[in-house]
């Protein structure tokens, strides 16, 4: 039973960590029951798909896709393009939809190119690409839209005639989604289609890991060398998973902005890689295994976080800055401390396993390991 | 890659053209600047009634006097326009409008409508002029220049008499 509720504890570690930290910081935040449940459910479906585009990449074995900023951009240049022809209301997201598929395609492809270059080292090599190809959308959003590629929209452009401004107003687009089927219960607004949609990727996803590429890539995940000596194809199936990662991160990035009814042309995409994963991971999915409950777990637990820490460091020592800064922390803390767990986890795994071919007692705590 | 498989994904591209030509269609925004400045057309003067109460695809009506603009951001190529004449005259008629897909701002002339003008002149292409050839007494409102419709000759407001 000890051994049993040590495992649980192991395995749960980053979930219970957090729970007791919003336990503690919504009564010090002071902020009304009813705020923080119409943040949440407004949240839940902004940022949820952005965090569905996660669990592919991890099936397949490629860890956290760190490269999901690719189809970030991607969403956005296509939010940027409808913008600029003034294309409103639904048939505008998805025109933006539309457009970004093909940038997502080639995007996830050449992703998927580089990390089967860079075996065992996925993660690293999608966060160095997202800067490497961060650098690369500059160039087009800020030189090459308006005089390589013409724009109808002089007002989208910088003062010098090229270049997209620095915010781009999505009053056409702005909460389209979230207004089209519209019910309030006790005052709480909920965003229904949004809801709907996200149900229908993650019923998408239950159905693609039962097809053939979704056994393929399961097989991949838990075995590179055995799943290619039985004949499945490594390396296109992990190009396929970043690539379906990929397009959905872009279309996930177009229901975060059209929310938010602003593109921050230069920043919008930069922190959607980090944010979506630290919230996977606060969901207790680990580098190897990622659920669909871990997403919505992960949602509330991390978005709550951000609601109430700000209030809570302002309650607490008088600076709401230092609440901003420990979002930052807790963001960037999770993924060290998910990452740190999985390896201790996998060393433990290793170690237990070599104590049981010499034929000695395995440690109890090793017997969870990696998943 | 074998033909069929090559015939499927043309189709696929193809489908995937012609559905963002039609999203591009009806998901066109254009601003509609409702106008009720008085109107000649082929030589017949038409003008607007006292007060009307204007409101586009079902919104809010706006109630509008004589020699006015509201300017209405709209989405697609079909509207509805409801005018209902307030003092002046008892009207009210509800109109189907279509404006052109590559038309940003379009002048809907009231009186025209009203007075039952050829379906034509009901929709004209808002062309601003040169901010220092508009005089200042023709200026609308604060911020915005009046403009002269392509087809349709508009007639100045009447000085008011003291």
């Amino acid at each position: 039973m000890n051994a049993k509720l040590r495992l649980f504890l192991i395995e749960n570690a980053v979930v219970i960590l957090f729970i007791l930290l919003i336990a503690f910081a919504i009564p010090v935040s002071r902020l009304p029951g009813k705020f923080l449940l119409q943040e949440i459910l407004m949240r839940l479906g902004r940022n949820t798909f952005l965090v569905l585009a996660l669990i592919l990449p991890i099936m397949a074995g490629m860890g956290l896709n760190f490269g999901m900023v690719l189809g970030a951009m991607a969403g956005q240049m296509g939010l940027i393009f409808i913008t600029d022809w003034g294309i409103v209301g639904i048939p505008g997201l998805l025109l933006a939809v539309i457009l970004s598929l093909p940038i997502s395609i080639v995007l996830g492809w050449v992703c998927g190119s580089i990390m089967n270059l860079a075996k065992g080292r996925e993660m690293v090599t999608g966060f160095i690409l997202a800067f490497f190809m961060n650098g690369l959308y500059m160039l087009i959003v800020l030189y090459a839209m308006g005089s390589l590629i013409p724009m109808m929209n002089s007002e989208l452009l910088l003062s010098r005639g090229y270049g997209i401004r620095n915010v781009v107003g999505l009053d056409g687009v702005r909460q389209c989604l979230d207004n089209l089927i519209p019910l309030h219960v006790m005052g709480l607004k909920i965003p229904v289609f949004n809801y709907l949609i996200i149900a229908g990727v993650a019923l998408l996803i239950i159905w693609f890991r039962k097809t053939k590429i979704g056994q393929d890539m399961r097989a991949v995940g838990q075995d590179r060398a055995v799943s290619g000596a039985s004949g499945i194809p490594v390396e296109r199936t992990r190009i396929l998973a970043i690539m379906i990662s990929t397009v959905l991160a872009g279309i996930g990035q177009v229901i975060f902005l059209q929310n938010l009814g602003t593109i921050n042309t230069t920043s919008s995409h930069e922190q959607i890689g980090m944010f979506s994963i630290a919230a996977l991971l606060i969901g207790g999915a680990s580098v190897t295994k990622a659920s669909i409950p871990n997403v919505i777990v992960g949602v509330i637990l991390f978005h709550l976080l951000f609601l109430v820490s700000p209030m809570a460091g302002k309650n607490l020592i008088g600076s709401g800055m230092l609440g901003e800064y420990f979002r930052q922390f807790v963001s960037y803390g999770v993924i060290a401390l998910a990452l740190v767990l999985y390896e201790w986890k996998r060393v433990t795994q290793e170690n237990a396993s070599r104590a049981t071919l010499r034929g000695g007692a395995a440690p109890s705590a090793a017997k969870g390991g990696a998943a | 890659m074998t033909s069929r498989s090559l015939i499927q994904r043309s189709c696929a591209l193809l489908g995937l053209v012609a559905l963002s030509a039609f999203l591009f269609y009806i998901g066109k925004g254009h601003t509609l600047m409702v106008d009720t400045n008085a109107v000649t057309v082929d030589g017949k003067e038409f003008a607007s009634a006292e007060t009307v109460n204007v409101s586009i695809d079902g919104r809010e009506p706006e109630s509008m006097g004589r020699a006015e603009r509201i300017l209405v951001p709209v989405g697609g190529p079909r509207h509805t326009i409801t005018i209902e004449v307030v003092s002046g005259g008892d009207q009210k008629l509800e109109q189907r409008i279509s404006v052109p897909t590559f038309m940003d701002t379009a002048l809907i002339s009231i009186p025209a409508i009203l007075g039952g003008a050829p379906r034509q002149h009901w929709v004209t292409r808002f062309v601003a002029p040169p901010s220092e050839d508009a005089p200042a007494e023709k200026m609308q409102t604060e911020g915005e220049t009046t403009g002269v419709p392509a087809t349709v000759a508009p007639v100045a407001p009447a000085a008011p008499k003291p």
